[in-house]
């Protein structure tokens, strides 16, 4: 492709104007499908869900009722009430407003975690692929050495040794994925650094610092974007992996992790403590799956056709 | 010849890897606070006893000396002995600090060792189950792209890598252990307590799995030999199953050598969940008792082991695809 153009960042605006297209037509590909529809419908009423009815309820997720205490969901067997339409646990909290609750600090950590992997990851890939040489080598060797490590033994060693908060949590599950974001953005800048609009940048006496945070993010952070919506999730299930150990987010407050970890306990009599607020966990991470694997689909169709 | 260079090459930043993560888990377990010398003690017992046995044990020296100290024993396979672990498996003591019962401690080396195989076992029947069930799926899936196959491959890929690995194990626990009788699900005697941890392992492992064959399937099928295949007047049998799938295999190899990582995270929960005797468990334990030594010896061993593996699969790859280089 050439762009001509007077000045660099004129050619910059074009440019992205032309790069923009393919994460559009992934977009637009992705959108039409059934499992983006049925993904993004699920989401919004999951998401609608937790922002609104733990406050229109008015119901302290906290809040101990011991008058109430192990009602089954409606339906599910003896007194049952409306008032909890999933049940209390074993001192009255209501499980639909304690797994909302749950929901978004899973759905905050997840996003949290990602972007921190996502600035980690980039941040490294970019520099790595602009400057090439050494500083490519000696980065290119750290992230191969982080894709060695059982990161999980890492994870919980640190969480378990000192104490879990919610900045830790979101370190800790920022720094474990971070290699597999370096390197795809360092192979696009590796392309992309050779091309004339950097080239005419570069002429034309913008600094690297410049022409890497105003011609480049710009334009190669949307496509890596689809793909981190499904890191979401999987950062998602890790973040209540780590509640469930009690390593998360620490009681009161509910997570996915700690009422299925609490609800272990009276399996067998209250069935429903540990096994709903997994049903919400499950269903708010297929919805992301759904999109963000139409999404991948999508772009591996348009690329395949254009390679 | 080539094979020794590569395998030599290989092993020597195998080596640097576990060299980097010993370090790694070394400082941090020592910089992060808490001290295992006063869990170990027990909490009655008086700071100058505490400050003597920690002095007495070298955990009072600078880091690097200690770091130092502590490879030069691994380097001599002498994985140091577990903070507080018995080697007669009597019970850990806790509260009394000079509770003369309390045995010798027990070598870290023994405690890996010991459970190992039984995480092999569980590793070997996930795959087992894992690799059927995602063949099935993924060949048919990636044999009929835009058909309805490649759709079950794309639901059943995305609820499997949606179901949280701890969730579904309680829940298959309480189905088939409490309420059907099918299985049995907590600890561990005799070969069908494997089954029901390693069906959750599988679930985990399976959807990355089927993407990546419903898409190296699909692709070597529109390749030109399949139709030189054809015009040969090879069967389309034989074409899939000694041709396109011999080639579909290899990114599968690749991702099984990444995917031990992931795995092994789903090992520590699962064990956790199910009571079974193996490496994640002891894991979890360690952690939870702040048991230094043999977190930093399980951090060693797993390091060594994903080396060899990925070294392993890159051996086995280049005998399937003889183009690949070492």
């Amino acid at each position: 492709m050439s762009v001509v153009s007077s000045t660099p960042l004129a050619a910059a605006a074009e440019l992205k104007l032309l790069a923009r297209s393919i994460p559009r037509r992934v977009f637009d590909r992705a959108s039409g499908t059934l499992g983006f529809r049925i993904g993004v419908s699920l989401f919004l009423i999951l998401a609608l869900a937790a922002i609104f009815y733990p406050e229109i309820s008015g119901i302290d997720p906290t809040k101990m009722d011991i008058r109430a205490r192990l009602l089954p969901p409606v339906f599910l067997g003896p007194n049952w009430s409306w008032a909890h339409p999933l049940g209390t646990d074993q001192i009255g909290r209501d499980m639909l407003v304690r797994s909302l609750v749950g929901l978004r600090y899973s759905f905050l950590i997840g996003v949290a975690s990602v972007a921190v992997t996502l600035a980690i990851g980039c941040a490294l890939g970019t520099v790595a692929g602009y400057y090439g040489g050494r500083t490519d080598t000696v980065i290119m060797r750290i992230t191969d050495a982080q894709l060695s490590i059982p990161m999980i033994i890492l994870a919980i060693s640190v969480l378990g040794v000192s104490r879990p908060t919610i900045p830790a949590i979101i370190l800790v599950l920022g720094l474990s994925n971070w290699p597999v974001y370096a390197r795809i953005m360092r192979s696009v800048v590796m392309t992309e650094r050779r091309s004339e609009y950097v080239r005419a940048a570069q002429v034309g006496g913008s600094t690297d610092l410049r022409i890497i945070l105003m011609l480049l993010v710009p334009l190669l952070l949307p496509p890596i974007l689809f793909t981190s919506v499904l890191d979401v999730a999987r950062m998602m299930i890790f973040e209540s992996i780590l509640g469930f150990l009690g390593l998360g987010v620490q009681p009161p407050t509910p997570t996915f992790g700690n009422i299925i970890a609490d609800g272990r306990k009276y399996l067998l009599n209250a069935w429903w403590i540990a096994t709903m607020p997994g049903v919400f966990l499950g269903l708010t991470l297929t919805s992301i799956n759904l999109v963000g694997a139409s999404l991948e689909r999508a772009r591996n169709s348009i690329h395949g056709g254009e390679a | 010849m080539f094979v020794l260079a590569f395998l030599a090459r290989r092993l020597v930043q195998g080596l640097v890897i576990v060299f980097l993560v010993s370090l790694l888990i070394f400082t941090l377990l020592r910089v992060v606070p808490g001290d295992p010398v006063r869990l170990m003690a027990g909490g009655m017992a008086p700071e100058a006893l505490i400050e003597q046995i920690a002095t007495s044990m070298g955990l009072r020296d600078p880091i690097l000396v200690q770091f130092g100290r502590y490879m030069g024993n691994v380097v001599q396979g002498d994985l140091g002995q577990s903070f507080v672990r018995p080697a007669n498996g009597a019970a850990t003591g806790g509260s009394s600090f000079n509770d003369a019962t309390r045995g010798e401690r027990a070598k870290v080396a023994d405690l890996i060792f010991e459970t190992l195989p039984m995480t092999l076992q569980l590793a070997a029947v996930t795959l087992v189950i894992a690799l059927v069930f995602s063949t099935i799926i993924g060949v048919a899936g990636g044999l009929a792209p835009g058909r309805w196959p490649d759709k079950v491959a794309f639901y059943v890929s995305s609820i499997f890598i949606s179901l949280p690995n701890f969730w579904l194990g309680i829940v298959l626990a309480l189905l088939f252990s409490v309420h059907l009788g099918w299985l049995p699900a907590i600890g561990y005697n005799g070969f069908a307590y494997t089954i029901l941890p390693a069906i959750v392992l599988a679930v985990e492992l399976s959807p990355v799995l089927i993407r990546t064959l419903v898409s190296s399937v699909s692709s070597q099928m529109g390749q030109s030999y399949v139709s030189v295949g054809k015009v040969r007047g090879l069967g389309h049998a034989r074409i899939v199953a000694n041709h396109a799938l011999r080639n579909a295999s290899v990114p599968l190899l690749n991702l099984l050598g990444v995917q031990f990582s992931s795995l092994l995270g789903g090992v520590i929960i699962v064990e956790f969940i199910f009571d079974y005797p193996g490496l994640g468990l002891l894991t979890i334990n360690a952690v939870l008792q702040r048991d230094f030594p043999l977190i930093q010896g399980i951090a060693i061993v797993t390091s060594a082991i994903f080396v060899v593996i990925n070294i392993v699969v890159d051996l086995v790859a280049t005998t399937i695809d003889p183009r690949l280089e070492y």
